[in-house]
C-alpha cells in the first residue's frame, strides 16, 4: 500500500496484491477449490537467495500473506528472482525450464510444485 | 540520406519477389562476408552459373528457396556442388601453373560463346541487385584463394548509394589486406581497384566529410540492427585484436570463417564445427559462461538420477534425452531459449590464438592428456578470481539440495510414471513453443527494434502518412510509417512520440518505452511523453521508473511546476509525489490531465478506488478520450471489478475499434474471471490486428490450456492466426 515504501521496489509485490484481490472473486475461489495447496514464494530482488521477500500463497484458505508460512510446512516452496517470477506468472517462462536452469528452486513435493502453473495468477490489465 | 536510400533499396527489392533479407545493409554485409544464412551448398551453386539461365529472375538460385536449412543439416549432406561446379572448383583450387592459365582463359573469354559444359567464373548478374552484388563479391573473395588477379565481369547498374559504396570500399580494402597478406601492396591495391572500378566506386573518396559521416551512420545502424552489444563494435574489436596478433593468419579463409562465426553464420560455422569437433567441445567448455556451467552440472546430476529409472518408456522420453543432452552441453538454455551449443565468439578466438601459440599441439591433445578434470584445473588457474566468482556462485545455487530432493522423490515414487510423462510432454510442448517464439533477448530492452521490411521508407512525408494512418486506427501500418519518419529524422520528437503511442495502443509496452525514451532524449520536457512513460512503466510494474516520470511531468508542467520544490530530491517518495499532485488537482479541478496523471499515480500505489475516481472525473471533462476509458477499465479490472471493466473497454472500443490494447484487456478480464473460452476470442481478435503483441500470445496459450483446447496449442505456437480466427470467431 501507499505507506509501504520499501516493498514498492518489487514487481512481484504488485502481483501479489492483485492475487490477494483475485482470490476473493469466484474465479479465485474456484482456484482454491481446485488446487488446495499452500505455496511459499521466496522472491529475491536481483540475485537468487539474496534479500528475499517471502510470500505465502495459501490456496487452501484462499489468502496471500507476506512472510514465511507459520502453520507447518508449505506443500512446496519456490525461490526465484523478482523478474523470473513475473515471467513465470505471465506465461513468458516455463516453470520447468526455470527449474532446469537453476533459475527456480523447489523444496517440498514435486507433485504440488507441478500444479504451480501460470494460470493461477491473475493477469494485470494495461492502461 | 544514406540510411533511407539503403532501406528503400530493400523495399524495391521486396517487390521483385525476393524472400531473402530485406535489409540491404545486412545483405551487403552478407555479400561481403559470405552469406550467413545460406548453406554452403547454396553458396557453391551460385558461384558458377551456366550461361543458359534465362534472365527472368529464376536465375537467382537460392532466393526462392525458404531458408529452411536447419543448423547442422550440412553435415547430413556432404558438400556436393553440381558436377560442373566441382569440376570447376577442382581446376581452380589445384591451380598449378597450367590449370591457372586455363582458368584465366576461361575468365577472359566472353561469356556468350560458352558451351554449356563449361563453367564460367561469372557471377550471376541476373536477379535482384542484392543477389548480383552478393555473388559478385563472392567472386572477389574467391579470387583470393588462388591469388590470381581479380578480373571482374561487367555488371548491370546496381544503383548503389554513396553509403553502400563507402561501405564496400572500406570493407573490401581491409579484407583485401588480410587476404593478400603475402602479396605486395601494389597487388592488393590493384585487386581492390579492380573490384571498385567494376562497381563504379571511386577509390579516391577517402577523406572524412559528408561521405565519412554517412559511413558512421551506417555503422551506427549496423550496431542497432545487430543487437546492441555493449562496448565497441565487435567487428572493430576483432580487427583490433587481430592486428595485435600478427602470427600466422596466412590462410584467408579462416579469417572469413571465423568472422562469419562471430556473426552467427550457420553454414560455415557448422562446417567449422564438424572439422574441429574436438576443439569445439573444448572451446565450448572454455567459452561457456557461468550459468551454462552451472546448468550443465545441475542437469548432469539430474541425468544421473534419471538414468537410474529403468522404465524404458521414460528412458526414451524426449525429456530424458533433453536432460542428457543438456548435461553433455550439447544444448544450452539461454534467456529461456533452448539453443544448440554454439561457440561463443570470444572463446572462439581464444582457441584460435591458443592454437597458433601452442605451435602444433592441439587443444584436443591437451584435453585428452589432461583428462576430464584437467581443464577444470587449468580453467581455475587461468581465471584466478573470476573462477572463484563462479565457484561461489555455483555453490550458492545449492545444486545438491534439489538434486537430492529430486532423487529422493523419484525413489519414493512421487515422481511416478504418469508425472514423468507429464513432464516429458510439457517439454515437448515447450520445445515447440521455442521454435515458434521469436528471439527477443532481454538485452534488447530499452532499444527500439525496427521492422525489417518497411514499405514507407522513401515515402516523401512519412510523418504525415503516419499521422493519417494513426487517425484511421491502422496502428501497425502507422508504426511502419512512423518508423520510416524517425529513420529519416531521428531527432523528430513528435515522430517518436506518436510511434510510442501507437505501440502502446498496439499492446507493446517494451517498444512503446523504447520509442518514448528516444522522444524524451530529443524533447526532455514534453508532458505527453513523460505521462506515456509513466503509464508504460506502471504497466510493466516498474514502479520506481514510473514514479520518476510522473514526478517529471509535474515538475515540467507550466502551471503546476511551482508546487514541486525546485531541487529534485535524490530519491522520490511516493507519499511526497502524491501530495504534490493533490495540490495540483486542487489548483485547477477542471484540468483533465492532472486527474489522469493522478489516476495513474494511484494505480502505482494500488489505491484503485481513488484511481477510478480520478479517471471518472477526467472522463467527465474528456468523454471521448478512448485511452482514458481504457485506463478506467484497466484500473477496474485490476481491482477485480471485471464487469465494470468490460463496460469501460466497450466504450473505448466504440470510440476506437482498432484499439488492440482494449481488445487484449477484454481477454484478460474474461480470463481472470475464469471465462477462458471467451477470453480466447478477444485475444485472437487483438492478435489479428497486431500479431506482434507477444503478451497476448502468451495469455492466449494459457487460456487455451485452461479451456482444455490443447488441440489448438499448435496453432498458437506456430502463430497460425487464420486457423485460430476460424476456430474462434468473435
Amino acid at each position: 500500500m501507499a505507506s509501504d515504501e520499501k516493498s514498492v521496489q518489487l514487481k512481484s509485490d504488485a502481483l501479489m496484491e492483485q492475487m490477494k484481490l483475485h482470490l476473493t472473486t469466484d474465479a479465485g475461489k474456484a482456484l482454491t477449490k481446485k488446487i488446495g495447496l499452500v505455496y511459499q514464494l521466496n522472491i529475491a530482488p536481483k540475485k537468487l537467495g539474496f534479500n528475499e521477500e517471502f510470500y505465502v500463497v495459501d490456496l487452501k484458505k484462499g489468502e496471500v500473506k507476506k512472510g514465511t508460512y507459520e502453520d507447518g510446512k508449505p506443500d512446496a516452496t519456490f525461490s526465484f528472482t523478482d523478474n523470473d517470477f513475473i515471467k513465470i506468472a505471465a506465461g513468458k517462462m516455463n516453470p520447468q525450464i526455470a527449474f532446469m536452469r537453476g533459475a527456480m528452486k523447489i523444496k517440498g513435493s514435486i507433485s504440488a510444485a507441478q500444479k504451480f502453473t501460470p494460470d493461477i495468477f491473475p493477469k494485470p490489465a494495461k492502461m | 540520406m544514406a540510411m533511407r536510400e539503403l532501406v528503400s533499396g530493400g523495399a524495391a527489392c521486396a517487390t521483385s519477389g525476393s524472400s531473402s533479407s530485406s535489409n540491404p545493409l545486412g545483405s551487403l554485409a552478407n555479400a561481403l562476408l559470405g552469406s550467413s544464412s545460406k548453406t554452403q551448398q547454396e553458396r557453391l551453386r551460385e558461384i558458377p552459373t551456366s550461361t543458359a539461365i534465362p534472365s527472368d529472375g529464376s536465375a537467382s538460385v537460392g532466393t526462392g528457396e525458404p531458408l529452411s536449412g536447419l543448423p547442422g543439416s550440412e553435415l547430413d549432406h556432404p558438400l556436393q556442388p553440381n558436377a560442373q561446379g566441382s569440376e570447376f572448383l577442382r581446376g581452380f583450387r589445384s591451380a598449378d601453373q597450367h590449370g591457372l592459365a586455363d582458368v584465366w582463359d576461361d575468365i577472359q573469354r566472353p561469356q556468350v560463346n560458352f558451351p554449356p559444359e563449361h563453367v564460367l567464373r561469372q557471377p550471376d548478374t541476373n536477379g535482384p541487385p542484392q543477389r548480383v552484388l552478393s555473388s559478385f563479391l563472392h567472386s572477389f573473395v574467391n579470387s583470393s584463394h588462388g591469388g590470381i588477379p581479380f578480373c571482374p565481369a561487367t555488371l548491370p547498374v546496381l544503383g548503389l548509394s554513396a553509403g553502400d559504396k563507402q561501405c564496400i570500399r572500406d570493407r573490401s580494402s581491409i579484407m583485401a589486406r588480410h587476404f593478400f597478406a603475402d602479396k605486395s601492396e601494389d597487388f592488393i591495391n590493384a585487386q581492390v581497384n579492380a573490384l571498385l572500378s567494376s562497381l563504379e566506386i571511386d577509390n579516391d573518396i577517402r577523406a572524412p566529410g559528408p561521405a565519412f559521416k554517412r559511413y558512421q551512420e551506417l555503422e551506427k545502424y549496423w550496431h542497432e540492427t545487430h543487437g546492441m552489444r555493449p562496448g565497441p563494435n565487435p567487428a572493430d574489436g576483432w580487427v583490433a585484436e587481430f592486428a595485435q596478433h600478427p602470427v600466422g593468419h596466412g590462410d584467408p579463409s579462416t579469417w572469413v570463417q571465423s568472422f562469419e562465426q562471430e556473426h552467427g553464420a550457420n553454414g560455415w560455422a557448422s562446417e567449422f564445427e564438424h572439422e574441429h569437433a574436438q576443439l569445439a567441445s573444448m572451446d565450448h567448455i572454455r567459452g561457456a559462461t557461468m550459468p551454462h556451467l552451472a546448468a550443465m552440472e545441475q542437469t548432469r546430476m539430474l541425468a544421473n538420477t534419471l538414468a537410474q529409472n529403468n522404465d524404458p518408456k521414460f528412458q526414451n522420453s524426449k525429456f530424458f534425452q533433453f536432460v542428457s543432452k543438456m548435461s553433455r552441453g550439447e544444448i544450452t538454455v539461454e534467456d529461456n531459449q533452448i539453443k544448440p551449443a554454439t561457440l561463443s565468439a570470444p572463446g572462439d578466438w581464444a582457441t584460435e590464438y591458443q592454437q597458433q601459440y601452442s605451435g602444433g599441439q592441439t587443444w584436443a591433445d591437451q584435453f585428452l592428456s589432461k583428462g576430464p578434470n584437467g581443464w577444470v584445473d587449468e580453467f581455475a588457474s587461468e581465471r584466478g578470481h573470476v573462477d572463484d566468482g563462479w565457484v561461489n556462485e555455483f555453490s550458492k545455487l545449492h545444486v545438491n539440495d534439489w538434486a537430492e530432493e529430486f532423487g529422493r522423490q523419484v525413489g519414493e515414487g512421487t515422481f511416478g510414471d504418469s508425472s514423468a510423462d507429464n513432464w516429458a510432454s510439457a517439454y515437448d510442448e515447450y520445445l515447440n513453443e521455442q521454435t515458434a517464439l521469436k528471439q527477443q533477448s532481454e538485452s534488447s530492452r530499452g532499444v527500439y527494434v525496427f521492422s525489417d521490411l518497411n514499405p514507407y521508407v522513401g515515402h516523401p512525408n512519412p510523418l504525415k502518412e503516419g499521422q493519417e494512418l494513426f487517425r484511421k486506427g491502422l496502428l501497425s501500418e502507422a508504426v511502419l510509417a512512423l518508423e520510416a519518419e524517425v529513420l529519416k529524422n531521428p531527432d523528430n520528437a513528435e515522430g517518436w512520440r506518436l510511434l510510442g503511442i501507437a505501440h502502446a495502443e498496439n499492446d507493446d509496452d517494451q517498444q512503446a518505452i523504447a520509442a518514448m525514451m528516444r522522444a524524451q532524449e530529443v524533447d526532455p520536457t514534453n508532458l505527453e511523453v513523460l505521462l506515456a512513460l509513466g503509464v508504460s512503466h506502471t504497466n510493466e510494474l516498474e514502479q520506481a521508473a514510473a514514479l520518476k516520470y510522473l514526478y517529471s511531468w509535474l515538475r515540467h508542467h507550466p502551471k503546476y511546476g511551482t508546487v514541486v520544490p525546485p531541487n529534485q530530491p535524490d530519491s522520490l517518495y511516493y507519499g511526497d509525489v502524491a501530495t504534490y499532485f493533490s495540490d495540483a488537482a486542487r489548483m485547477s479541478p477542471d484540468d483533465a490531465d492532472v486527474h489522469i496523471v493522478l489516476g495513474v499515480l494511484y494505480n502505482l500505489s494500488r489505491e484503485y478506488d481513488k484511481a477510478i475516481e480520478s479517471f471518472q472525473t477526467a472522463l467527465k471533462l474528456k468523454p471521448r478520450d478512448y485511452s482514458l476509458w481504457n485506463k478506467l477499465g484497466a484500473t477496474q479490472a485490476n481491482s477485480v471489478q471485471s464487469a465494470d471493466a468490460i463496460l469501460a473497454y466497450q466504450q473505448a472500443l466504440d470510440l476506437k475499434p482498432n484499439y488492440v490494447r482494449a481488445w487484449a484487456n477484454m481477454g484478460i478480464s474474461y480470463a481472470n474471471q475464469g471465462m477462458y473460452e471467451e477470453s480466447i476470442r478477444y485475444y485472437v481478435r487483438a492478435l489479428a490486428m497486431n500479431p506482434k503483441a507477444d503478451n497476448a500470445w502468451q495469455y492466449l496459450r494459457i487460456s487455451l490450456s485452461c479451456a482444455s483446447r490443447n488441440d489448438m496449442l499448435e496453432a498458437c505456437d506456430s502463430r497460425n492466426l487464420d486457423f485460430l480466427q476460424k476456430e474462434f470467431p468473435l
